[in-house]
């Protein structure tokens, strides 16, 4: 992506993670990482994007990141937020249908404005038509997802499969039961 | 018993299929499950409610007055559930009141899907009404899952969870289980909760449907373009 920020450094990664790291546990659980991050409200950050995250950098599956891991997330958010931002090209801290359709295309997707708008339907948690940063994240990872095993089956890259039933049914259970 | 389940789509699947589909054992898919389960004298859930005690403010907020055609009993669960006091529920104020048997809060993924399915005007809040019919389609679940979990654990396990989906008509192979094992309890690849198997079935479901659909010869295989793949895996989760 042509979001990526540099890493920084040790010191500062200790820093912020101290902050949020509230109860000195050592590691940070997904109460403290939703405390510590926002969507430009004051509306708590989406759990499900925090669930998400959390799961992409918990290396030892314990529901939590520790400090190793941390570097990797403290960037994973601001490549998101320097990518947000910059479809957010009106500056209004959300994305509207037409910013979150640039920003799809920007990443190589094509889809109808019917997409788009089952999109934001689904993804705008306080039913403003637009979305924030957190489902802005959530929005993209689940897409992500969904793409990632349409691609597996569709080995002749025509964008149609042919798949059995429980080929199916794992493809879509790709959210959180 | 089941009656809320045509209202709200839960167990749409009409007329049964008779093709069956290959490889997935006689019957294959669920040819709607209404008379499957009857669960006469329905009582309450002991787990149900609210866990840490919130009982009405007494001192203030007279008593709501009594709603017509709804239950004392839901109008007292209403107004415990109901804490904002809007009149209305949200799904965030259902998870507070909902405890899976491990003592953790509904997901919320199980609290919005419920609410999604009674809620007419997609406010994401349902009325005393539609909160009625939401309470015994939750207690409808709770009894099913609790036949299935025998040793009263608070989860089922692999051979419970075939157990029930097969009851509900649905023959997966022994993969597809362990894959939604799985999927419910990262950890110990073992436990499925109530929470999560309410989730499990009502999407089962949906994209069964959604599958049957496009599936007009029967043969259990779709070909499907990437645009209508995720239409359906959007469409029919949360």
């Amino acid at each position: 992506m042509a979001f990526q920020s540099p890493m920084p450094s040790q010191q500062f990664l200790l820093e912020v993670f101290r902050r949020v790291d509230k109860d000195n546990s050592g590691s940070i659980s997904a109460d403290e990482l939703q405390q510590a991050l926002s969507n430009g409200t004051w509306n708590p950050f989406n759990p499900e994007t925090v669930r998400l995250m959390i799961g992409m950098f918990d290396k030892q599956n314990r529901g939590t990141v520790s400090f190793h891991d941390f570097g990797a997330l403290w960037k994973y958010v601001t490549d998101w937020q320097n990518c947000f931002r910059s479809f957010d090209s009106d500056g209004s801290g959300n994305i509207d249908k037409n910013e979150l359709k640039t920003a799809l295309t920007a990443f190589g997707y094509r889809l109808s404005d019917n997409l788009i708008d089952i999109l934001i339907r689904k993804f705008d948690r306080y039913g403003k038509g637009t979305i924030l940063f957190d489902d802005f994240i959530q929005c993209c990872i689940i897409l992500y997802t969904l793409t990632s095993s349409f691609r597996q089956y569709d080995t002749d890259m025509d964008g149609v499969i042919t798949i059995h039933y429980e080929q199916f049914l794992s493809m879509v259970f790709s959210l959180k039961i | 018993m089941l009656s809320n389940d045509e209202e709200c789509g839960m167990t749409t699947i009409k007329g049964g299929y008779p093709g069956g589909y290959p490889g997935q054992g006689q019957g294959g898919y669920p040819g709607g499950q209404q008379g499957g389960y009857g669960y006469p004298g329905q009582q309450p859930q002991p787990g149900y409610g609210a866990p840490g005690g919130y009982p009405p403010p007494s001192g203030y907020a007279p008593p709501p007055a009594s709603v017509p055609g709804v239950s004392p009993e839901t109008q007292r669960l209403f107004t415990m559930v109901d804490r904002d006091r809007s009149g209305k529920i949200s799904s965030d104020e259902l998870k507070t009141a909902l405890v899976n048997g491990n003592g953790e809060n509904f997901s919320d993924v199980a609290c919005k899907l419920m609410i999604g399915m009674f809620n007419r005007d997609k406010t994401g809040m349902v009325d005393i009404h539609e909160f009625e019919k939401l309470y015994n389609y939750i207690n409808q679940w709770l009894n099913i899952f609790k036949t299935y979990d025998r040793d009263s654990s608070g989860h089922i396990d692999e051979s419970e969870l075939t157990q029930a989906l097969g009851q509900m008509g649905f023959r997966f192979s022994p993969n597809f289980i362990k894959f939604l094992v799985t999927k419910c309890d990262a950890r110990s690849h073992k436990n499925v909760s109530v929470d999560q198997f309410i989730v499990l079935c009502i999407q089962i479901q949906r994209f069964t449907e959604a599958f049957r659909m496009r599936d007009s010869q029967q043969t259990g295989t779709i070909t499907i373009n990437f645009e209508d793949f995720l239409t359906v895996a959007l469409d029919c989760s949360t």
